[in-house]
């Protein structure tokens, strides 16, 4: 190659021109002296390498000043930890509506509560306090209810809550048109499940009935004792005629929404946050808080971090990964709170070899339920009855306790000794990171006490759903959440009719105690029979193995006050206050 | 050149058609519906719904009720997000992503051919070395590393940065520099080895040997042409740094639309699904038709093979 730099210094070629005087203003002298003298091709790589690497140089610094400054701005500012009376959570996703009769999930549920009140309303001991309700009448043996509503009740636009507003709520849950998943909640109304699947046209037959504006009256088709918690949950609210035809599918958007809770909806900016003002007019007192702001943060470590660096007040699950929970179990700032949402394995008793009760028997005996709470780390309590400890028809004893010799020779008495010649069986699970960690621990405890191997399969969520109910495997491993505290949620779910039986278990007896309980308004002989129910379930026929209950783990800062979780898993931002430490 | 735009647009219909048939049918083949969830509907109720939204319909028929409708520019309703539109949920998020994205682009292009082309100048000299080992680094270190580490540095250590969510413009640096690190290697890989090859070619010889200085040749010969496939790939990387990732959205709290992606099939939501493919596919083609007015500009031979 030519010795150009030479050439450029001495000629005054085109090239010369041009690149010189540029770089003469921009690198600086003894770094031209040392490129011209050191040899030709070299040195102009390096004036190219030069500029290029300070077009980059520029790029990075031009980004560190924005930074630097936008940092300052930050600094100097010097945020405070909190912003009193606003409170800063994290609801994790958007919630998929605020129409309360279409919503089906917490996160709407959460927002929900905090927006409205229904007739009566959850204490966080489980109990159904009175609330748009003064009071209520059960009559003719627990088939009518009247309720009588508060006078002072009032929407958030002023006009008066009336028991029309309960009677077109309820008639629009019912309506099919408006499909809602929980209509089946008022399937004891009186013709309620054929009015919502067609078979009946006129809503006026329904037994639900505004009789003046302040009584509500509602008759059942057959007594149900859980019904009075029916009426605190979100789908029962009461719902305004005028503006759900007036503003249609956006009825529930900011600027039309009318509600009658605590809060009102003040800003709703999709996927990203929420805003929810202190609602003056409201019946009991505005709340303490001014201003609930619900981010949507969907990655728990993220949200963990906002915690961190208080940029959010109060966190829940949604916001822990498990090196979190045990970072901070020691914390005055953590919480742990039990939940009514329990974990099982399922089995599929139409297929070999679980269709032998001896065989679920020594399965459910070979499981150490303690295991689990050691997993998971979220302090989640071991279960072996299906009733959870905080409901009425619990007891410690419904269900078998872990007894690996006793699980041993159930299995030998069904024909396996040791475990021989038991078939390999498959046990489908959703593919989640704690649901596969319970999973592979069953399957060491069944092939530690039993010597059976257990083949984990595992799907994604929605195809496991379709699996589990078009033709579930030998085994399964399930949950649910009770959306009312009453044992029916539960033991519900085990009747031949029910849809959520994929087991394919059933018993004309189980059936009989459940219809029994829900019809008796005893308390004590209620409780009873479901204990009975519970037995055979957990005990004799063993469908499943309950497993643990999970817990919701809190972290709240120390300037939050007044925060409590309901077993339900509902929270109400009512009662809190920020700032008053 | 507006032949070429023209000739574009009109081939994108027969395109959006596949694209929107192929994903109708695909959504529908895959194992669970809309409306499972974990606790089982009554058949009434699910009888209700797909009454709602016209799932009790044979599938030919819903077929041609989503073209129908699609033809008005109406990309559906979502069944997970109760009352909202597709187009609402892609209005909304959309302009979140674009956003995003073209800070990204403009990071990434900005960063990635320069340090391309220093690496190709000074083949395996340690400039080389050093640019190849951080490009490596920005393709084989996944989005989510990158995003934690720069959030425990700059937001939990030294505190000069925001964790995460969507407030002000400082909340934007680390989001787009996240995004921007995988595309800035990944040019920067291609620069230098497109470079490479062009160094060689006759009419780099033949400007040097008329005594064009270093950066003249580099510049104007060999850098200009060499971004022909660096353009090609910024086609598709333009679409898909647009149309939001997922995992920097997720990360950072951002609500963008690149996160619906992914949770709308989780969710077997049918329309969102086909209307998240539907944008991109547009993107797509917008973006490509930039590209081949782009080869135009940079390499006059294109326009006489057009």
């Amino acid at each position: 190659m030519p010795s150009k730099t030479r050439q450029k210094k001495e000629a005054s070629s085109e090239a010369s021109r041009e690149v010189y005087p540029r770089v003469r203003k921009t690198v600086n002298k003894a770094k031209i002296k040392a490129m011209t003298k050191s040899s030709d091709a070299k040195s102009d790589d390096r004036i190219l390498i030069w500029r290029l690497a300070k077009g980059l140089g520029q790029c990075f610094l031009a980004l560190l000043v924005v930074v630097s400054i936008l940092s300052l701005t930050a600094c100097t500012k010097a945020r405070s930890r909190f912003e009193p009376g606003v409170l800063r959570v994290n609801l994790g996703t958007e919630p998929p509506g605020l129409d309360w009769h279409t919503a089906t999930d917490s996160t709407s549920f959460d927002v929900v509560s905090n927006l409205m009140v229904g007739l009566t309303q959850y204490t966080n001991d489980l109990t159904c306090a009175p609330s748009c309700a003064k009071n209520w009448e059960v009559l003719d043996d627990g088939k009518r209810y009247l309720f009588h509503l508060r006078d002072d009740l009032r929407w958030t636009d002023g006009k008066p809550v009336t028991a029309y507003d309960f009677e077109y709520a309820w008639k629009r849950l019912l309506n099919p048109a408006t499909a809602a998943q929980y209509a089946f909640f008022l399937y004891d109304v009186v013709n309620a499940r054929d009015y919502n699947t067609g078979k009946l046209k006129n809503a006026d037959l329904l037994g639900i009935k505004a009789v003046d504006p302040l009584t509500f009256e509602v008759r059942l088709s057959k007594p149900a004792a859980y019904f009075i918690y029916l009426t605190a949950f979100c789908v029962s609210f009461p719902m305004r005629k005028d503006v759900v035809e007036r503003y249609g599918d956006r009825w529930t958007e900011p600027e039309n929404f009318v509600t009658n809770g605590p809060f009102k909806l003040k800003h709703w900016q999709h996927e990203y946050k929420m805003e929810l003002s202190a609602n003056p007019q409201y019946f009991d007192g505005p709340p303490k808080v001014k201003l609930v702001k619900m981010f949507m943060v969907p990655e728990a470590s993220t949200a963990f971090a906002l915690y961190e660096n208080d940029e959010l007040d109060f966190i829940d699950n949604r916001s822990f990964s498990t090196p979190d929970v045990e970072r901070f179990r020691s914390s005055p700032e953590y919480q742990n709170y039990p939940l009514l949402r329990a974990n099982y394995l399922a089995f599929n008793v139409s297929k070999k070899p679980f269709t032998d009760p001896l065989v679920r028997k020594a399965v459910a005996m070979a499981i150490d339920r303690s295991i689990f709470p050691r997993i998971l780390r979220r302090g989640e309590r071991p279960a072996t009855s299906w009733i959870p400890p905080a409901l009425p028809g619990y007891s410690p004893d419904s269900g078998l306790k872990f007894d690996p010799v006793q699980a041993r020779a159930l299995l030998a008495q069904a024909g396996y000794p040791g475990g021989k010649g038991f078939p390999k069986a498959e046990l489908l699970y959703p593919n989640r990171d704690d649901v596969r960690l319970t999973v592979e621990a069953t399957q060491d405890e069944l092939k530690r006490n039993l010597g059976i191997e257990i083949e984990l399969v595992n799907q994604e969520w929605k195809v496991y759903l379709a699996t589990v109910r078009k033709d579930a495997p030998p085994m399964f491993r399930n949950s649910w959440g009770a959306d009312y505290p009453d044992p029916e949620t539960f033991m519900n779910l085990f009747t031949k009719d029910c849809g959520n039986n994929d087991t394919k278990w059933w018993s004309p007896k189980y059936d009989q105690l459940i219809q029994s309980a829900e019809g008796e308004l005893d308390t004590k002989k209620r409780a009873d029979l479901y204990r009975q129910a519970d037995v055979m379930l957990c005990r004799e026929a063993v469908p499943i193995v309950p497993t643990f209950l999970a817990t919701q783990n809190i972290m709240v800062k120390p300037w939050v006050k007044g925060i409590a979780i309901n077993p339900l898993d509902l929270q109400f931002f009512k009662a809190v206050e920020v700032g008053g430490q | 050149m507006i032949a070429l735009i023209l000739k574009r647009i009109l081939l994108a219909i027969p395109v959006l058609l596949v694209v929107a048939s192929l994903t109708f049918v695909l959504v529908r083949i895959v194992p669970g519906g809309p409306f499972d969830a974990d606790k089982n509907l009554p058949p009434e109720i699910i009888a209700n719904l797909n009454a709602k939204y016209h799932l009790d319909k044979p599938v030919p028929e819903q077929y041609f009720l989503y073209l129908g409708r699609l033809a008005q520019g109406d990309l559906g309703v979502s069944y997970k997000y109760v009352n909202r539109t597709v187009n609402d949920i892609l209005s909304d998020a959309f302009p979140v992503s674009l956003q995003l994205g073209t800070i990204s682009l403009s990071l990434a292009v900005l960063v990635g051919v320069p340090l391309g082309a220093i690496a190709a100048v000074c083949r395996g000299r340690k400039e080389d070395v050093i640019a190849m080992f951080l490009s490596t680094l920005g393709i084989s270190v996944p989005g989510f590393v990158i995003g934690a580490t720069l959030i425990f540095v700059f937001a939990i250590e030294l505190r000069v940065l925001p964790v995460g969510l969507w407030e002000s413009p400082w909340h934007v640096v680390l989001p787009a520099v996240t995004l921007a690190f995988s595309p800035a290697a990944y040019l920067a890989r291609l620069t230098r080895a497109s470079v490479l090859e062009i160094v060689e070619k006759d009419w780099v010889r033949t400007a040097r040997s008329k005594g064009l200085s270093q950066w003249s040749t580099v510049t104007k010969h060999i850098l200009r042409n060499s971004l022909i496939p660096v353009v090609t790939v910024l086609g598709p990387l333009t679409a898909i740094v647009i149309t939001g990732s997922f995992v920097v959205e997720y990360i950072y709290a951002i609500p963008g639309m690149g996160r619906f992606f992914i949770t709308a099939v989780m969710n077997r939501d049918y329309d969102l699904i086909l209307g998240t493919t539907l944008v991109f596919a547009v993107l797509l083609i917008i973006a490509n038709t930039f590209v081949d007015v782009a080869y135009q500009i940079l390499d006059p031979r294109m326009r006489i093979e057009d």
